[in-house]
This record gives C-alpha cells, structure tokens and sequence, in this order.
C-alpha cells in the first residue's frame, strides 16, 4: 500500500558558521569559558518545518501552496524520504520518484548511454534492466549519435531531455514535483507531456508544490497551504486556493 | 527516538547498500574514469606515477640503508603499493559524504553506498598498482612463491577497515570540516613513522615498539609480506584485527547516531 504518514515531524537545520563549524571552536568550548559561550551562540537553527502532520493515502493528489521561503521544497524533501525529521518521525511507503533535479548524478565526462544507465540504477533498477531500457530513452529523447558522445557536448535541451526520458521511464508510486516541468520545443513538449501525464496518472500519491494555480487545478483536489514552515491550512483545492490568495 | 531503532536503521542502510551494490560500482568506476577523462594513458598515469616513485626511493634508500637492491626493491615496492591503498583508503573516507552532497540531498539513498563506492574506487586504483610489483619482480627476478595467495585475507581486512573508516570518519569530517586536513597530516607522519621504505632491521630494539603496537604497519604488513613471499606474523593478524574490530564498534556507534543527521551537515 502506498502511504505517507507524518506524525509532528520537524526539519530544524543549525547553521554553523566557519568559525563554531571548526573543531578548533567546539574543542574550546569545552576547554574555554568565555569564548564557549559566545560560540555556542553563534549557533543559529532555522526551523524550516514545525510539527506537521499529515497523512497522504493512495489517490491523494495534493498541492503545496505558499510563498517563497514557507517551507514547499522542504516539504517535498521530507516527504519525499530525503530529510529524516529531526523530530517526529516520518513513514513514507512506496517507490519514490522526486522529478525534482532531472539531471541530478549526471556526469558530463560519460556517455548519454552510461548516464541512462547510471541514472536508471540509482532509481533502482539492476544495471541488466537498465541497459535494456536505452532503446526506449534513446527512441524518445532523440538523441540519436549524441547518445554515445560525452555528455559535456550537449546542449543543456538535450541534457534535458535525457534526464527527463531516464526519470519518467519507471513507474512511482509516489511522485513529487516542483513545478511543472516543461522540456524542450513545442514538439517535444507536447511528447513530453503525455508521457508526464501517464505516470502522474497511474501514480499512488501525487505532490506538487507550485505559485500557478492554474497548474494546481489541473492536477490536484486537495491542498495544505504552508507559511513560515507551517501548514497554515488544508482542505479542498478551491478553498485553500482562496485563502493563500485571496479572493480573485 | 529510543536507542533500539537508531541500530536498526543504521542496519537496514548498511543491508540496502550491500543490496545496491550495482550503483555503487557505476559511481566507483565513474570516478576513476572521470579522474582520467580525456587522457591516453588514463588510470596507468597512477601506476605509472608510483613505478617512478618506487624506483627512485628503492634505489636512493638501498644506498642509505646498505641494502642490496635486488631484494630491497621488491620490498619498497610490495609495502608501498600496499600503504598507498591503506592510507588513501583513509583519507578518501574522510570525504565520503560530502564528496557525494548532490545526490544525498535530492534523494533517499542508503549512505553506506558510498562507502561501498569508495572502496570499490581505491581496490580498483590498488589493482592496478599490483602490475608495479609483478613489474619489480621480474627486473629484480625475485621468486614467486605459493604464500602469495595469503593476500586474499589481508586485502579483506583492508577492504573492511576502509568501509568502516568511512562509516565513522565519514560521518565525524561531514560535521567538522578541518579534520579531513588533519586526518591528511597525520597519515603523513603515520607513513615515517610505518616500515615502509625503510628496513625494520635499521630500529633499534628500543624503537622496535613503533613498528610493534602500530596498526597501519600491521595492516600493511597482512598484504605486503605475501606478495614478498613472506608469511605474516602471528601478531600482525592480531593487531589488525583489534583494529578492525575497534573500527567496527566506533563506527557503528557513530554510524547509527548521527546517520540521519549527514544530510543536514551537508
């Protein structure tokens, strides 16, 4: 079953700066008086999200409203398993696909064929199946004798397009978005879409964080709106939207 | 979150790592090869490097020492072949998670996958290394003898004392971030004070107790004395065991504590 469940999670970061960072500043602080104190106050912890909870069931799509800096990104990272919580506690069932960095373990001094590969593996998959998979990316993206040159020679397009073929080529259960990715010219964006669209539908729990609302319309039935790290509300789409916004 | 479950993760990321070992490979290799890129002789400029190293060293120290140089060189060679893959081992652990900060922060991923790249890393950089050794043996016409073969248990000590290595001083150089230039320094006068271009036979018995209670020396020593030929000591196996085993108790502590705290270091 297909599940997240948050229960009071916290995700505090403290922020060293060079100096309390340095083991030179913590060994004082043990040994020293006064210069302990100052560096301990040097300390400064951003609450980035307080006490949330939430329980995502298979069928939820949910958007994340808020400005920027609320907390929507973090968001995404906890649920999406990145962040344990530094309090509370965090239970994330089922495959996680973050679209967020499309090109993230990409390495521009391999070959499009062996970043499809080394993509495909880190999403799980078992370096056989992944080779078996390159047809399909290289079908899809296009890239034709690009696939076996060096990734450093790409435009960043085509970069794109990889990164996009590798990461929506695995069905998730769980699927979460920072906008909505938009990929290469109005051909291959049209392409792109559809296939978004199939995993997005046949997907468990969808979470999209997003400023247009037409965006969140579209995809989502459900919304938490999030302020200073806090969900502000939650409920219905239209309802949320009208309060983080304001009446139209 | 009580004491019991810190453990139990801590195990189920080492168990999810050892199950991903695939990409811990891809990674592994992708480092060597990303090292290299682009140039002909690529990984060889390595062993190339150390040939021209051991050769200089063996042949300036047989003179210093009076050694006789068809024995001596195989000697420099085995130990330092066999130090480098130690002492790099431990310092590249210093640097495991931060080294990897892009795709911790982007996706749930065991953290002990890139312990596991580390070490595939540098067990691929040593046997490349090996050649130099078989290299100085046939210059040197040294004999190869059926000993040989009790590498297979030095080099899995070495393998784990890098894994472990990483799992806590991976751990402690992602929160401080001087000490991988203090762990650096250190294995620079680690390496002086460990036989590996000079002769044991030079200490005098009151300093034979820096090559006797010193672990790199004996950890060194279970993969270097059977290339020579030479059976390791009885105390060597032990110490490097108390070692690993001190490695393995720390690490797990430390490993199991802090594991889910890497990424807000980062």
């Amino acid at each position: 079953m297909v599940e997240i469940k948050l229960d009071n999670a916290s995700v505090e970061f403290s922020i060293y700066n060079a100096r309390s960072r340095s083991l030179k500043s913590n060994l004082m602080k043990r040994v020293g008086g006064h210069i302990g104190q100052s560096a301990k106050d040097d300390r400064v912890v951003i609450h980035a999200l307080r006490d949330i909870n939430l329980h995502l069931k298979t069928g939820t799509r949910l958007a994340l409203v808020g400005h920027n800096g609320a907390g929507k990104s973090t968001m995404l990272h906890l649920l999406g398993g990145v962040y344990e919580p530094s309090s509370g506690s965090a239970i994330i069932k089922g495959r996680v696909s973050s679209l967020l960095d499309l090109s993230m373990g990409m390495d521009p001094e391999q070959t499009g064929r062996e970043n499809i590969i080394l993509r495909a593996v880190f999403l799980g998959m078992s370096i056989a199946q992944a080779k078996a998979l390159v047809p399909e990316i290289a079908e899809f993206s296009e890239l034709g004798p690009y696939l076996d040159l060096p990734m450093r020679t790409y435009s960043s397009g085509m970069a794109m397009r990889l990164g996009f073929g590798v990461s929506t080529a695995i069905q998730p259960d769980i699927i979460l978005m920072d906008e909505m990715i938009a990929v290469g010219d109005v051909r291959f964006a049209e392409k792109a879409r559809a296939r978004l669209h199939k995993i997005m539908d046949n997907a468990g729990i969808l979470v999209i964080a997003s400023h247009s609302s037409e965006t969140l319309r579209q995809y989502c039935d459900r919304a938490i709106w999030l302020k200073e790290g806090q969900v502000l509300a939650g409920g219905p789409l239209e309802d949320i939207l009208k309060e983080a916004h304001g009446p139209d | 979150m009580h004491g019991g479950s810190y453990y139990n993760l801590a195990l189920k990321d080492i168990v999810q790592g050892f199950s991903k070992w695939q990409l811990a490979w891809l990674l592994g290799i992708g480092d060597i090869k990303q090292r290299y890129a682009r140039s002909k002789l690529g990984q060889f400029w390595i062993t190339l490097s150390m040939l021209i190293f051991i050769v200089a060293i063996g042949v300036v120290y047989s003179f210093l020492f009076h050694q006789e140089i068809k024995s001596f060189l195989p000697y420099v060679a085995c130990n330092y072949v066999a130090w480098t893959w130690l002492s790099t081992s431990i310092i590249e652990s210093s640097t495991v998670f931060v080294q990897a900060q892009g795709y911790i922060k982007q996706t749930p991923i065991p953290r002990s996958i890139f312990a596991l790249r580390t070490i595939i890393r540098n067990f691929v950089n040593f046997l490349h290394n090996i050649i130099i050794i078989f290299l100085v043996f046939v210059c040197m016409l040294h004999p190869i003898s059926w000993n040989m073969f009790l590498v297979i248990p030095g080099i899995f000590f070495i393998l784990c004392c890098g894994f472990f290595s990483s799992l806590c001083l991976g751990v402690i150089c992602t929160r401080f971030r001087d000490l991988p230039q203090i762990v650096q320094a250190i294995m620079q006068i680690l390496m002086f004070l460990t036989p590996v271009m000079w002769p044991v036979s030079s200490l005098s018995k009151n300093a034979l107790a820096i090559v006797e209670y010193n672990p790199m020396a004996a950890l060194m020593h279970v993969v270097s004395k059977p290339f020579l030929g030479i059976v390791p000591d009885m105390s060597d196996y032990i110490l490097s065991s108390i070692t690993l085993l001190v490695l393995m108790i720390g690490s797990g502590y430390i490993f199991a504590r802090f594991r889910a705290r890497i990424v807000y270091w980062l």
